[in-house]
């Protein structure tokens, strides 16, 4: 990233705590428009599912349901669900008797979901929390199928770059500007001739390695081309695909070896215990590294993934969105809905921070000056993007991101030389999806 | 003539007290209806859904796909070959060699070799395990940064590739999976040899019979009972094989079987009914085999 793009990127955030403050100011207007829902909602009880998060989950959500109790006078029964269990059965939960409110995913994994009617449309809501929310995140939240928000946003994070500016320094090369090609490839090669680890990636869960390919589509072939491929308006036996695995297989050489045997656990402690130079992933485990140590954490840095293409730039990222869906089958949907509207509102937001939540906030509400320099770090990576991606299994439809991509670039990660076949394989199997 | 047959028949029914017939009805019937509700409706509704695409939601939403599923299976998925080969491997393995040691190991201890009883709990302690832990247990052994390779001196950086290695990670599979099914077979085994009459060994030993005589012509013939059993277990446990991979793998992507195949496709994002189609492709190869050796078994003994 070069220094211009910074300062934009630092403008543009101050700018946003400058609207932020407008919001608040608009927030009286707000509460006033819950008022009613307070009278309304007082006595009755409200159902939230906590997706993972152990102890500090536990406490944010119990910091923000007993803001939620003490402003409408409603109860808040929730619970802590393992997030992978939560997710597989999400369908099934749904269609049970499911939780009136809970943490959930944007993309694909909330549209499917609200599409066929088992999230609630949340277009009511979005429109209060407007004044807090940028028109990308709102655009993100909602449906190009149905037009209707199943999800109101809250958190975010960019899946980066990441490297420890101790290690860059040792190599002689600046921490803060590893912004080209050639930078990135004479990190891992330097990093690789001191015995250790050039690139780390993880390939055993199958998804991991798709945030590589994610960026290393979207640096070559841009944005479109890559959400096209995704939806099936491209093919994956096009050149403009191959070339994409080309890059691919130039990061094999400087990777671990046991890319099969080792998850996203196993890259962060590949980095936390400096054994490696880079590797891309989500920042969300930047709190191991400050569960770990302050000096740990410190020396935690991340950049957006070196240009490829000049066409293109560094103006795409995935930058998946989370956020809060209420069940449209709840016994509560009334009391779901306000719950989800003050989970994202700035006041409930107020409360997760206060209560240790590290995570970078889509409202604009948020004065951004209290963030740590990493944090700081991430928004500028993001705000150096124009193009959010949400991942490659939020992306996709779920019948053919997990049991079809994900494999096939684990068969791609241990036969390069396959890869014609190997995407052959991709496109026959997305032919073969039932088309609605 | 008429009148006979209705009182004959009257009488057979009255042969059958009250308290009879209400157990009769009890301890048929109902295990009958529940196997029926549970288990047949299921897997017949799963037959019917394997022809078409549903995304497991609305009703409304299943359309029609013929054999589009299983289409898409055998000619497109290479998963499913590797799976077919993997489940094929485990069989291989454990019929030829697994079983058989558990089968050799009871009849050492059987004869009561020296220290028989050390040996008998050392084999049988796997057994009290589940899969899934003992999945968890030597995946905490041999990961990268696992005790096996902290004993060897290696970091999670340079680690030897086990799980994700294709060219071993079939056999240190089997071996663990090995680990337990040759104690649960040694036990079954040998809880059969202690009913078999002494007298028939000593009668056969002074006759002059080997070791190996004794135990084809004398011991393997009284125990037929016990070797159904052995060789359903042994199919069966193959052709299920999920929960050790599963735990492992945590996705059928490295180590695919068919169990894991079905899984993949049913559960969360990825439903589909190719899972339907996938689980009753392993129905077919469960059930044909089996049902296929007790014929030729009971066939047997009813000559």
């Amino acid at each position: 990233m070069s220094e211009d793009k910074n300062i934009v990127s630092r403008r543009s955030v101050l700018k946003g705590a400058a609207v932020g403050g407008a919001a608040l100011a608009a927030g009286s207007t707000l509460s006033a428009g819950s008022a009613d829902a307070a009278t309304r909602l007082k006595g009755s009880t409200v159902k939230w599912t906590t997706r993972g998060g152990g102890a500090t989950g536990d406490k944010i959500a119990k910091a923000v349901n007993d803001a939620f109790t003490k402003k409408t006078g409603a109860k808040v029964v929730a619970q802590q669900v393992n997030s992978d269990d939560f997710q597989n059965n999400f369908a099934q939960i749904l269609q049970g008797s499911p939780d009136d409110a809970f943490g959930w995913m944007a993309g694909y994994r909330s549209n499917h979901f609200g599409e066929m009617g088992l999230l609630a449309d949340l277009t009511r809501e979005i429109g209060h929390l407007k004044p807090t929310l940028s028109a990308a995140a709102i655009k993100g939240s909602t449906s190009p199928v149905s037009k209707k928000p199943y999800i109101l946003p809250t958190t975010y994070y960019p899946w980066a770059l990441h490297y420890r500016k101790s290690m860059v320094k040792d190599l002689g090369m600046n921490p803060e500007k590893i912004n080209n090609w050639d930078d990135f490839v004479k990190l891992m090669t330097l990093t690789q001739k001191k015995g250790l680890v050039g690139y780390s990636l993880g390939a055993k869960g199958g998804w991991e390695a798709m945030g590589t390919f994610d960026i290393l589509n979207a640096r070559v072939n841009g944005y479109k081309y890559h959400i096209d491929l995704l939806n099936g308006r491209a093919k994956w036996t096009d050149a403009r695909t191959k070339e994409t695995f080309k890059y691919f297989a130039q990061l094999i050489p400087f990777m671990n070896t046991n890319f099969m045997d080792i998850s996203w656990d196993g890259m962060r402690d590949l980095l936390l215990q400096k054994k490696t130079g880079a590797m891309m992933m989500g920042s969300w485990f930047a709190n191991d590294f400050k569960a770990k140590s302050q000096a740990d954490y410190d020396d935690l840095w991340v950049v957006p993934f070196p240009e490829i293409n000049p066409k293109f730039g560094i103006d795409t990222i995935d930058a998946p969105l989370d956020g809060i869906s209420v069940a449209a089958n709840g016994k509560n949907v009334d009391g779901g809905k306000a719950l989800a509207e003050f989970w994202a509102s700035p006041e409930g937001i107020k409360e997760a921070i206060k209560a240790g939540d590290t995570n970078i906030y889509v409202s604009k509400s948020f004065d951004t000056s209290s963030y740590d320099a990493f944090n700081k770090q991430k928004l500028a990576v993001l705000a150096s993007a124009s193009n959010i991606m949400f991942f490659l299994d939020r992306d996709a439809r779920g019948d053919f991101a997990g049991p079809v991509v994900g494999p096939a670039i684990q068969s791609f990660l241990q036969k390069p030389s396959d890869i014609n076949k190997i995407l052959e394989n991709v496109q026959a199997q997305w032919d073969a999806l039932p088309k609605n | 003539m008429k009148t006979a047959a209705t009182v004959k028949k009257n009488r057979s029914r009255r042969s059958l007290s009250k308290t009879d017939r209400f157990t009769l009805t009890t301890f048929v019937g109902i295990p009958t209806l529940l196997q029926i509700i549970l288990l047949w409706v299921p897997a017949v509704v799963t037959i019917i859904l394997s022809f078409t695409y549903w995304n497991g939601v609305r009703l409304k939403d299943i359309q029609w796909a013929g054999i589009q599923n299983y289409k898409n299976i055998f000619v497109n998925n290479p998963l499913f070959y590797q799976a077919l080969k993997n489940n094929g491997t485990w069989l291989a393995f454990f019929v030829l060699i697994a079983t058989p040691l558990g089968i050799l190991l009871a009849y050492q201890i059987d004869r009561g070799i020296k220290g028989h009883a050390f040996y008998e709990s050392i084999y049988y302690l796997p057994v009290v395990l589940s899969l899934a832990v003992i999945g968890i247990i030597w995946n905490f052994m041999l990961q990268p940064g696992g005790f096996v390779q902290g004993l060897m001196g290696r970091d999670i950086g340079n680690a030897i590739s086990i799980w994700g290695n294709a060219k071993i990670n079939t056999w240190v599979i089997l071996g663990i999976a090995s680990w337990r099914h040759i104690g649960y077979i040694m036990l079954l085994y040998l809880s059969g040899l202690k009913s078999v009459d002494p007298a028939l060994k000593e009668a056969a030993a002074i006759d002059g019979a080997t070791d190996w005589q004794i135990f084809r012509k004398i011991i393997l013939p009284t125990m037929q009972p016990v070797n159904i059993i052995i060789v359903v277990i042994t199919l069966i446990e193959s052709l299920r094989a999920f929960d050790l991979v599963y735990i492992i793998y945590g996705s059928p992507t490295i180590f695919p079987l068919l169990n894991l195949l079905v899984f993949q496709n049913f559960a969360g994002q990825g439903i589909s009914m190719k899972g339907a189609a996938y689980a009753v492709i392993l129905l077919i190869l469960c059930i044909v085999p089996i049902i296929t050796y007790l014929r030729i078994t009971f066939k047997e003994d009813l000559k």
